[in-house]
């Protein structure tokens, strides 16, 4: 038991902290008319790469780093600060569908060019309705006659996909769901870009016309919430980040601004929407970083502590950008300041995967069985004890 | 980073198991020279626990069904008692802390007055030296215990003729000296009354029980309020004691309320904010523990969770409905598990007012949040560094009508 950080953790999040300061421009976007394709992703990426961040999460026997997950969050914590743009989301989740999913083959094949840089995956698991639910999959993959198996359909708001030359899909395939590796250049790929509302992120649906894919060997229904729950810390954790990068901008902006002789920040109505902004910035950091802890370290908690955290974090986090609007006043809703950039991306993340009350709705759940196994264990127990 | 708790074989468990088992008949003493009263303090005191050793400690004797030394004598436990540790003489500390520790005196807080609640340092209790002894005179009010007590903390002033807080000092008073007399206040739960007047009339305290010198009563102060904040973090939703959102949710899942729409995703968003707060005070108690000072950041526990403990407590009783208005121990099912007052849900409900006005209103702590650690610009308090005694409402009794914080 030990509740902080220890010296190899804040040498990792400083590196990476200074790092992201010096490369992240944000500039670019705050230009009217500036899109994602303005928000620096072909720069920022070879430089990762160098860095090795692409190999993060890979396990060592397959070439990558084999960090934990708290060394992860730590990390996209920073990204999430300084709102830096590039396929990191889309290959974390491509490496996870790989581990959790793929044969030994095709994790011999993958996760080492993954952790050299020499791949960018996107994770094609939503429906066009944005719901992840097998029902709804407009995604099927099928037989021809030669044997070979080829996917025809569409999925929802895959990230990074039009960056990334590989993809993981989840498609409907005989009697269980499976994912499939496919080839950005394969004939019948078309990526349809949306005018996503957070410009630091690459979204689009994919539709696929009679495409080649690579059945990984796990089911869909076995691999998704394994790779989902690691999913979700990522997005916690940048909503962590995001939330105390929100807070320092607004308390250095309180602290000069001046009206009535004063500046805003001695006024009590700033001052406690800023203490309360504090408050929820601890509690996001703080849930976020025992939620990587449990993905490492404890499994039976991780589903619940994923939960709770992308769906604090990133609630807390919607609050504290439109509060820090309106802090900041009309000049806060300006496309010329950053504050439009963090309001975005905090409710692009809190919706990605699913709501923050759908994680809630399946944190309760985990709750309600684990509660009915006690009951049943306990009645169980009485029926074998009684005399 | 390890969140892990200490398994339930865990040989230290065994050895605490073990003695309470081999003394049924132990008494406060007997935790207090065990070293189980206050295990983070050093020795003799306590023994130098970390903070697994603290958690195991309060952990085996709750299991065991023992009140908690902490509930049964908070003020010595919690806020003061460490005050002697920097403050106190070897004398001080010899006579008041082992029968503080072992439970045998019960102490009090004198700081609060009838116009002086937030803004504590405006207190107008004097204490004037003459000779060998000071000369006590004034009001005190919110105090708890003090008719249990034995001895009382005081905060009074001992020289009017400096700014407010630099005036101040503390003291370690019998509460059964002539001339104190305690009233209770009835609070609006009309239960037990928790809270108590208590006036000072002439009331004589030898100079040996100042702490520290004349002036510091303000500093000592701020550090026992912060600790106060830290030991009254706890999950549990008043102040630390009675029941927590992990109890609502079972409450909630065993009497079947929970699959009601209207209450459910509510229940979740208490229940996460319950578990995060949870995980906050195991860090303030590794700070703690550390025996770091305790710094503002304790504020910032409870200001998230005062507010929590009063949704908690309103979700429980808005699944009663109706039912819930009838005075009634049962509103949820809750297990007999010692976590000191405020233990039944009816009662928590209606006392769930006060968490937000106690130690500091949410609206101090908030400033003290944002001025301390934010760093944001202090408001003035235009009686701040004018002299106690030429302030009108200093010396005139009347009531105090700048009413600034400090």
């Amino acid at each position: 038991m030990n509740f902080a950080l220890n010296d190899e953790h804040i040498l990792l999040r400083d590196t990476a902290q200074a790092f992201l300061r010096k490369e992240v421009e944000l500039q670019p976007l705050l230009v009217p008319g500036a899109t994602v394709r303005d928000a620096g992703y072909d720069r920022l990426w070879p430089k990762l790469v160098e860095l090795g961040w692409p190999a993060l999460v890979v396990p060592e026997e397959y070439g990558g780093l084999g960090m934990s997950m708290v060394d992860l969050a730590l990390i996209m914590k920073e990204c999430g600060r300084f709102l830096a743009a590039s396929p990191l989301f889309g290959t974390l989740a491509g490496s996870w569908a790989l581990m959790a999913a793929g044969s030994e083959a095709q994790k011999q094949t993958w996760l080492p060019v993954i952790a050299e840089g020499g791949a960018t995956f996107a994770l094609a698991v939503a429906n066009r309705d944005g719901s992840y639910e097998a029902p709804a999959r407009a995604m099927s993959a099928t037989a021809r006659a030669d044997g070979a198996v080829v996917l025809d359909g569409t999925s929802g708001f895959v990230v990074d996909a039009p960056v990334a030359n590989r993809f993981v899909v989840a498609a409907k395939h005989e009697r269980r769901d499976r994912f499939f590796l496919v080839d950005r250049q394969a004939a019948g790929v078309t990526i349809e870009p949306l005018a996503w509302r957070d410009p630091t992120r690459h979204v689009a649906h994919l539709h696929l016309q009679a495409v080649p894919g690579e059945a990984l060997e796990v089911g869909v229904e076995e691999s998704w919430p394994w790779i989902r729950d690691r999913l979700s810390l990522v997005l916690a954790a940048e909503s962590a980040g995001g939330l105390q990068a929100v807070l320092d901008d607004t308390v250095e902006y309180a602290k000069e601004r001046v009206a009535f002789g004063r500046p805003i920040g001695t006024y009590q109505s700033i001052k406690h929407a800023l203490a309360d902004m504090l408050a929820q910035s601890e509690c996001a950091g703080t849930a976020m970083l025992y939620a990587a802890w449990a993905l490492s370290d404890s499994p039976t908690e991780a589903s619940v502590a994923a939960a709770m955290a992308q769906s604090y974090a990133s609630d807390a986090y919607r609050e504290a950008t439109h509060r820090s609007i309106q802090i900041f006043g009309a000049i806060g809703f300006t496309w010329e300041m950053q504050n439009h950039l963090y309001y975005k991306r905090a409710r692009c993340n809190a919706e990605l995967l699913g709501s923050p009350a759908a994680h809630r709705e399946r944190m309760l759940c985990l709750l309600e069985e684990r509660e009915a196994e006690k009951a049943a264990t306990l009645a169980a127990l009485r029926q074998r004890c009684a005399p | 980073m390890d969140f892990s708790l200490p398994a339930e074989d865990d040989p230290r468990r065994l050895e605490i198991r073990e003695w309470l088992a081999s003394h049924p008949e132990r008494s406060y003493r007997d935790l207090y020279e065990r070293g189980y009263t206050v295990p983070h303090w050093p020795r003799p005191w306590g023994l130098d626990a970390d903070p697994e050793q603290q958690i195991i400690v309060d952990d085996e004797l709750a299991r065991a069904g023992v009140r908690a030394p902490h509930h049964r004598n908070p003020v010595p436990i919690n806020n003061c008692g460490q005050s002697l540790l920097r403050f106190g003489t070897p004398a001080q500390q010899q006579r008041f802390l082992p029968p503080a520790l072992a439970c045998e005196e019960i102490w009090c807080m004198l700081f609060s007055e009838p116009s002086a609640g937030s803004d504590v340092g405006a207190l107008r209790t004097t204490a004037i030296r003459q000779g060998e002894h000071y000369v006590v005179r004034g009001q005190k009010m919110w105090t708890s215990l003090a008719d249990k007590a034995d001895i009382g903390v005081l905060v009074a002033r001992t020289d009017p003729n400096v700014p407010k807080h630099a005036g101040l000092s503390q003291f370690l008073v019998d509460m059964k000296s002539p001339g104190i007399t305690i009233r209770p206040i009835i609070d609006m739960t009309g239960e037990e009354s928790e809270y108590n007047e208590v006036f000072f009339d002439d009331v004589i305290v030898p100079a040996d029980r100042l702490l520290g010198q004349e002036g510091d009563g303000w500093k000592i102060c701020m550090q026992q309020l912060q600790t106060e904040r830290v030991a009254l973090s706890r999950p549990g939703v008043i102040w630390g004691s009675g029941p927590s959102a992990r109890e609502l949710l079972d409450g909630l899942i065993v009497s079947g309320r929970l699959a009601d729409p209207a209450l459910r995703d509510e229940a979740a968003r208490l229940y996460i904010e319950g578990e995060i707060l949870r995980l906050l005070a195991f860090r303030s108690l590794s700070d703690r523990m550390n025996a770091r000072t305790a710094g503002p950041e304790g504020a910032v526990r409870k200001m998230v969770a005062a507010p929590h403990g009063q949704r908690v407590l309103d979700l429980a009783k808005r699944s009663q409905g109706v039912a819930g208005m009838v005075k009634d121990r049962n509103v949820l099912p809750i297990s007999k598990a010692e976590r000191g007052p405020y233990s039944n849900w009816d009662h928590a409900y209606w006392w769930s007012p006060a968490v937000t006005l106690g130690v500091g209103t949410q609206e101090i702590l908030k400033n003290v949040v944002a001025e301390r650690i934010l760093g944001l610009p202090r408001d003035k308090d235009p009686t701040r560094h004018t002299p106690w005694s030429q302030l009108s409402s200093g010396v005139s009794g009347s009531p105090n009508e700048v009413g600034e914080r400090t």
